[in-house]
């Protein structure tokens, strides 16, 4: 009898054991699953792009670099514009300029629709043996970067966007030589005939409808703009601008714009800055609307709205359009750099006819005008004619020093010294997670710049130096 | 009434069917259940052991088992009566057919409710004696008698010690938050896992517009009626909840539901009333009008806009001036009523009930409302003497409309409390029907008030029918339970919560948070399967070792879905609706940073995959054993790290067992024990890997931005967050050391218990090199965070007669949480927990949550002041003053702003302490009150802040005094003053008290730590009579068979030196790890309850 009840225990335990075997099997089975769909995949948001989507995004973002925060300090810096409250005041009165202050400033050069979107796009475009679309990649990398190295000095770019948590950082006139590669680059492949696989982005680019003629353009303009950013140091460069700016934007329609919309988030940024968001803290700059004045220039109207009083009170009104197309890089810069080059290449024949081009565009009466005074003339058209067109209008005062700009004299206790500042610090937040970077948090001039200039057009000494 | 009423006659007449379907020939067994102090114990479970066969004690502590024929072979059997706090007792008899016992059960009381089943979480349970852990048990009867026990989470507050709960607000639909033993993630709000009935549920609380702002939200645990529950097990040491692995590192809720039992069929119709009114301190002053400089504004006319200050002229006697508190409040009115019937036989048992509970809330008008209506059906049945098959199916419709608060210009708070006490709010509108804001008191057109910048007049704010919100949710389950063999028991639950929570957020036209209207939807929708197994195998080992061994597995799916819409611009005033909007999937520029903009949709996915196995090991019913393990697999682990295991051991030892009572005749029950756990918590869903975005590709520090798609071209840019493969989940190690003494003939009890628990490779966003990574942030493991504590629970009987008791509870509960890393960083922001001025951090160093900002200039802390000499602050304040902190003053007698970014609050409290008591006279009439103090924390009180800005706080009748810090202002945050201006009067006349407020001195100044006061408070939550009425006549006249009666009074009395409304509410809810921020909040509320229960 104990026997035959083990007997049976042992039977039951069985069968037990092999029940719940099989209902933990196949449940199991069932939903083991902790990989696959929704569960790996974020459904949200997507992890691959077309060539087309990355570059409306990057285009989007170079936008912001050359129409946003950036834009409006250098504006603020050069007088064009002026700050009359909070930040702005402080910013364009105290060059309160710090690590914080500008924080973010650095990281648009590379995160969401930077380099790093960039880099994806040239990939993308290598991979479908797209070489216009290549070309006009190459072109925003050229962009970016060289925006950067006139904003920060000496940047990461060798190394930038590698997964190296602590990249080193490339000397100035380096990154600069890179932009010029890559630009090089550039050229070389929107000078490709267009075939079935040379298509670019079409009807995606909203500035020049995908034409590679107009890609090149600008690839040469940008070129000629970043051999004049390093002409301080290697004069030879004005003679490679020169080059340059013959094959670069030779019209008003080769001129590369953003192009905004009346929808929302797809607004100009002054729009945004100066109706919506923070109305009052920035206004005309008193300097370059008095120039305006003195120089009976009919872009005093175009530019800033007068009140009764014939004092101006804001940014025009056709400026802040939401939808205003504003320009970035402009055949105005193009025909200026030409004059300038030619004229440091000792051709002012040359340089007087490209600045009376110039200011015929812009019913202004033609100049005789030679030597110091030309050079003087070309500059001060240019620092006109760049109006909000971005950070080069920044980048040539430091070069320049034209007009020779009178620093805040409220800004003596700046780190400056009084000094109008030349650069941009880093980052807080990439000083923060890379060794690398030199100490700047207190020494706004980062001693590896290229000199600035010490005079001005005229050959005065720098008032903002 | 009249619907209590019907109710009752309808019941009576279920009752007389049903008693007698009831009358068979079976065996009876009656008898009563009492003390073995004669004391009557009602609710007593007397119960056939290995059997379904039992009744429960009605209040008289009477019960009547009837066994039916069939199972009545004159065999042996045993009868145990067991109720919670005293011991069970058995004694065995014979059933005969037909045959009657009689038997009185006298149980001994038990302190620490050894022979309870305690439910340990995942299916498993034990006896309280052999529990090696700390876990607290909450009863029905506590939660029925909570503060706002329409809210479970609410209910919990001071029931157990290191539980802190904080309420929103006394507002319906209003969020509670529950922390237990601190917080251990840096991510999210540290809540609790929550098991109904074995079965994970949503408590999720997501805001419309994020926590801020917009409207209340409710935490989704709110859903569970609580009169369904009979008891919650709170697992708060990590050993008690690592069963629940990767979701257990906040703790556990376990909440077990009412269930059937064999017997008479009980009825309980319950009806409670609330009468709510806000705790309303007077905070604004009424000798000042609207005005600047001493000079009173009047309206120019139409379309005049008038300044938003206070700052006029003393106003003229007679003037008439408003109470912009009180005019905004009437009393609210909470009715909740149930209905329950439950019973069963030996083979079937249910519990049905039925329950709504509908909220008007104290704010005038109709659109202040939260209702809630529930119904649950619960069953088992016995298949065979194997098997036992059973459901639980209960269904929610909750139902809101809300007021919009907070930190918003259309806020009912914001805009009431800013108005000059000379302007009616009450005047409304105007006769065309615009709303009057005391900024813009004559609009003439729609048109004329889109350009005028003002608050809403919080009438018009109450007036907004737009705020609402729809619920429908399903919280049920199957379950099984098989005995195969004499010591194998098989679990199974299959169980499923389905919710769908629909919402609207709208603002009518000339709302001044979107002049031309503004419509949110948003909808979502979760459905979690849980599906638990369970094997469970009961051995002994001679009679001196038990052992239980389990292993089980734990199948999990969440699939969340989430739609928000917005339309912006109105076209007709009405219908508050997208397609009644100019610009519909868009948002205006402003909101485009909010967590969504326009149209945007969220969905995700994550399943389970785990297995456990414990084992409990008892020798000589002295020492316990306990060890056990969980391999968890998620989908949300990162995919190069998919599984990872919990462990824990804990052991118990009962000393007096072994040892006696050392002689001392005091000490009759003492038990030891230590346990160490591990717990986790998962990352963040989708955080592996790098996705892109159609979003923004650019936002900078002053909002605008631009978005990667542009006029009708689609873009896609990368995300500014690295994705992370190889997210492992946070872990959090624990030992909990306790001892449990039962002292002076059981009437004292003694719990006391200290833990350390770390918690490692907790997750945040660490920011990276952008020009190496191309990312700003990596999501990694990276930080740590320690949190040490104390917990004590006395309990006293000192009087335990029939005719009278009378017994003390006190629970105690400390937290030291302490952020030991963050991956380098010093501090991470919470930018969306506060605001200028105080945002919500975790800095290395503090308890996660404090609160950062600017401080002025103070001694002693090694500060230079920015002026020509460099000043060295300390050498010229002294030693004295550097000890003290003094507050540094500038010759003119005023302090000096210190722009250095620091903690300024740290809202976690030193410790908290509860003090109940309870008063039983002839086991009838019951009074009972419970003392609640929390000791240290504090609150930013940005309102204030911000009303001394205004001229409307009463603080600024100052005005009317010279001021001077250190003497009659400020002295509280600043009781010390150094530097050349101490002494020296700092403000001469309103112009400079105005010129002050309006500056550094007031809210939208740079300096948070002003406003930050100490949040310690002493409140009298509950105090309650009740009475049971069981004469013969409530039977004949009702049906019923008693009749409880309570009268009680909640929140009556604050004892606290803040001075807004309450330290206790908080901006944003219980989705913010941020407590503590108070900027115009809506207040708690004071409540008188009337309650009474029919029972059969």
């Amino acid at each position: 009898m104990p026997r035959e009840y083990l007997k049976m225990m042992n039977h039951r335990q069985w069968t037990a054991a092999v029940a719940i075997a099989g209902i933990l099997g196949a449940t199991a089975c069932h939903l083991d699953s902790l990989t696959g769909g929704e569960l790996s995949t974020d459904p949200n948001n997507p992890v691959t792009a077309t060539n087309t989507q990355l570059f409306v995004g990057t285009q989007s973002a170079l936008w912001a670099l050359w129409g946003s925060d950036a834009s409006r300090t250098a504006g603020l810096l050069t007088q064009q514009l002026s700050g009359l409250a909070r930040q702005y005041a402080a910013l364009a009165n105290n060059y309160a300029i710090n690590t914080n202050v500008t924080n973010g400033f650095q990281r648009a050069l590379y995160v969401s629709g930077g380099l790093v979107d960039i880099k994806k796009l040239e990939a993308g475009s290598l991979a479908a043996r797209d070489t216009i679309f290549l070309g006009i990649a190459r072109v925003l990398e050229g962009a970016f970067m060289g925006t950067g190295a006139d904003l920060f000095g000496n940047l990461v770019y060798k190394e930038a966007v590698t997964g190296n948590p602590t990249p080193e950082l490339d000397d100035q006139l380096f990154v600069y030589d890179s932009v010029q590669t890559v630009l090089s680059a550039a050229v070389e492949n929107l000078s490709v005939e267009p075939n079935s696989n040379n298509i670019g982005p079409g009807a995606g680019d909203l500035v020049y409808g995908g034409d590679p003629a107009k890609w090149l353009a600008l690839a040469h303009t940008l070129k000629a703009r970043f051999y004049l950013n390093t002409a301080e140091t290697r004069p030879e460069a004005y003679a490679q601008a020169l080059a340059e700016a013959k094959l670069g934007i030779q019209s008003e329609s080769g001129t590369y714009f953003g192009a905004f919309t009346q929808a929302t988030g797809e607004n100009n940024f002054w729009y945004q800055f100066d109706i919506i968001l923070r109305g009052g803290d920035m206004g005309p700059g008193i300097f370059l609307d008095n120039l305006l004045k003195s120089r009976n220039d009919p872009r005093r109207d175009e530019y800033f709205a007068h009140d009764a009083s014939d004092q101006p009170v804001d940014l025009s009104a056709d400026r802040l359009r939401p939808d205003f197309q504003q320009p970035y890089v402009s055949y105005d810069e193009n025909t200026l750099i030409w004059a300038e080059a030619a004229y440091r290449t000792g051709d002012q024949v040359t340089a007087l006819a490209k600045l009376n081009e110039e200011r015929a565009n812009h019913g202004l009466p033609a100049e005789a005008v030679a030597g110091q005074a030309l050079l003087n003339e070309i500059l001060t058209e240019k620092y006109i004619a760049d109006f909000q067109l971005g950070e080069q209008v920044w980048r040539d005062y430091t070069r320049t020093c034209t007009p020779n700009l009178v620093p805040s004299s409220a800004a003596a206790g700046s780190p400056t010294g009084g000094d109008i500042p030349g650069r941009l610090n880093y980052d807080q937040s990439e000083l923060n997670t890379n060794p690398n970077y030199p100490d700047d948090s207190k020494v706004f001039w980062n001693p590896d710049d290229p000199p600035n200039a010490t005079s001005d057009g005229t050959g005065a000494a720098c008032l903002g130096r | 009434m009249k619907l209590l009423r019907s109710v009752s006659m309808a019941l009576a007449l279920v009752v007389a069917v049903t008693s007698s379907l009831l009358a068979q020939s079976g065996v009876t067994i009656t008898g009563t259940v009492t003390s073995d102090q004669g004391v009557p114990l009602p609710g007593a479970t007397v119960l056939l052991q290995g059997t379904n066969i039992g009744a429960q004690t009605n209040d008289a502590g009477r019960f009547t088992v009837v066994v039916p024929s069939a199972r009545a072979n004159g065999q042996s059997a045993v009868l145990t009566a067991r109720v919670i706090g005293y011991s069970a007792a058995s004694i065995p008899i014979t059933l005969t057919a037909g045959s009657s016992i009689s038997h009185d059960f006298q149980l001994a009381v038990n302190p620490f409710h050894l022979g309870e089943v305690v439910v340990t979480g995942a299916g498993t349970s034990t006896t309280r004696e052999r529990l090696t852990t700390t876990i607290n048990t909450v009863d029905s009867s506590a939660l029925r008698r909570a503060v706002q026990p329409q809210n479970v989470v609410s209910a919990l507050a001071a029931q157990a010690p290191n539980v802190e709960v904080r309420t929103q607000s006394g507002e319906p639909g209003a969020s509670a938050s529950i922390r237990i033993r601190g917080a251990t993630s840096l991510t999210g709000a540290n809540q609790p896992l929550f098991v109904v009935d074995g079965q994970p549920i949503d408590n999720s609380t997501v805001s419309t517009q994020g926590g801020n702002q917009g409207t209340v939200a409710m935490n989704r645990a709110a859903d569970i009626n609580p009169d369904d529950i009979e008891s919650i097990e709170i697992l708060k040491s990590s050993a008690a909840s690592a069963i629940y692995g990767a979701r257990a590192s906040n703790g556990v809720v376990v909440i077990t539901t009412k269930r059937g039992h064999a017997g008479p069929t009980r009825y309980t119709v319950t009806s409670t009333e609330t009468w709510d009114k806000p705790r309303v301190p007077d905070l604004l002053q009424r000798t000042y009008g609207q005005g600047s400089n001493g000079v009173n504004a009047v309206c120019g006319g139409p379309d005049c806009a008038v300044t938003a200050l206070s700052w006029g002229a003393k106003l003229a006697p007679g003037t008439p001036v408003f109470n912009h508190e009180n005019e905004l409040f009437d009393t609210g009115l909470t009715a909740d009523n149930n209905i329950q019937i439950s019973g069963g036989n030996e083979r079937t048992t249910f519990f049905a009930s039925g329950g709504l509970n509908s909220q008007d809330g104290y704010f005038k008008g109709p659109n202040n409302r939260y209702n809630r209506a529930s119904a649950r059906l619960k069953g088992s049945q016995v298949i065979s003497s194997k098997l036992t098959i059973g459901g639980n199916f209960s269904y929610i419709d909750g139902r809101g409309k809300y007021v919009q608060k907070g930190s918003n210009v259309s806020g009912i708070m914001l805009g009431a409390m800013r108005t000059p006490p000379n302007f009616n709010n009450q005047e409304t509108y105007t006769a065309s029907g615009l709303q009057r804001p005391y900024r813009f008191p004559e609009p003439t057109s729609v048109g004329s008030m889109l350009t005028a910048a003002y608050y809403d007049n919080p009438f018009f704010v109450l007036d907004n029918p737009g705020n609402r919100s729809e619920l429908g949710r399903s919280i049920s389950n199957v379950n099984a339970d098989w005995n195969p063999l004499s010591w194998l028991q098989v679990q199974y639950t299959l169980g499923a919560d389905y919710y769908n929570d629909s919402r609207l957020q709208a603002l009518p036209l000339t709302s001044a948070n979107d002049k031309p209207g503004n419509v949110i939807r948003f909808l979502a929708n979760n459905l979690e399967i849980d599906h638990n197994l369970l094997a469970t195998a009961r051995r002994g080992f001679g009679s001196n070792i038990d052992a239980t061994f389990t292993v089980g597995q734990n199948l999990n799916s969440r699939r969340y879905r989430q739609l928000a819409d917005e339309g912006d611009g109105l076209i007709a005033p009405f219908p508050l609706a997208i397609q009644n909007t100019v610009d519909k999937g868009a948002s205006n520029l402003l909101t485009l940073v909010f967590p969504f903009s326009g149209t945007a949709e969220f969905k995700s996915l994550a399943h389970i995959e785990s297995y456990f196995a414990q084992t409990e090991l008892s020798f000589y019913d002295q020492l316990v054993v306990n060890a056990g393990i969980r391999n968890d697999g998620f989908s949300t682990f990162g995919a190069s790290t998919r599984r990872h295991n919990f462990p824990k051991a804990s052991a118990a030892w009962t000393f007096t067992k072994a040892l006696g009572d050392f002689g001392s005749g005091v000490l009759n029950y003492g038990k030891l024990h230590f346990a160490y756990g591990e717990t986790g918590k998962e990352p963040p869903i989708y955080a592996a890997v790098t996705t892109l975005t159609s979003g923004q590709t650019f936002g900078s520090g002053y909002s605008d931005a631009i978005l990667s798609s542009i006029n009708g071209q689609g873009g896609l840019v990368t995300s500014q967050v690295e994705g992370n493969p190889a997210l492992r989940p946070e872990r959090n190690r624990e030992n909990e050391y306790g001892v449990d003494l039962g002292l002076l003939g059981n009437r004292v009890d003694l719990s006391a218990t200290y833990y350390t628990r770390r918690a490692d490779d907790v997750i945040l966003g660490v920011p990276v090199n952008s020009s190496g990574t191309g990312a700003q942030f990596a999501v990694k493991n990276a930080a740590s965070i320690t949190n040490k504590g104390t917990e004590l629970t006395l309990n006293l009987r000192p009087v335990t007669t029939a005719a009278f008791a009378w017994d003390v509870g006190i629970l105690f509960g400390q937290n030291r949480g302490n952020v030991k890393s963050l991956a380098g960083a010093e501090f991470i922001p919470y930018n969306t927990e506060g605001f200028n001025g105080g945002i919500g951090s975790s800095t290395v160093g503090f308890a996660p949550g404090v609160i950062r900002g600017s401080d002025f200039v103070l001694c002693g802390r090694g500060l230079h002041l920015n002026d020509a000499a460099q000043t060295d602050v300390d050498a010229v304040c002294g030693p004295e003053a550097n000890a003290q902190h003094a507050l540094y003053l500038a010759a003119n007698g005023q302090p000096i702003v210190d722009n250095t970014d620091r903690v300024i609050a740290d809202p976690n409290p030193k410790y908290t302490m509860s003090y109940k008591t309870g008063l039983t006279l002839w086991n009838k009439l019951r009074l009972t009150g419970l003392l609640d103090v929390r000791k240290g924390g504090q609150v930013w009180n940005q309102t204030m802040s911000v009303l001394n800005n205004f001229g409307t706080s009463k603080l600024t009748e100052i005005r009317s005094e010279q001021g001077q810090f250190g003497k009659n202002y400020l002295t509280d945050v600043y009781p010390h003053v150094a530097g050349p201006g101490a002494g020296v009067v700092a403000f001469h006349n309103p112009q400079e008290w105005q010129a002050w407020f309006t500056g550094n001195g007031g809210g939208f100044g740079p300096v948070g730590a002003q406003a930050v006061e100490d949040a310690s408070f002493a409140k009298l939550r509950e105090i309650s009579l009740s009475y049971t009425v069981d004469q013969s006549w409530v039977r004949s006249l009702t049906g019923f068979s008693t009749v409880d009666l309570r009268i009680g009074g909640r929140n009556l009395k604050t004892w606290t030196k803040y001075k807004g409304y309450d330290p206790e509410v908080n901006l944003g809810g219980a989705e913010y790890l941020t407590q503590g921020i108070d900027y115009f909040i809506n207040p708690p509320t004071r409540s008188f309850v009337l309650s009474m229960s029919f029972n059969r």
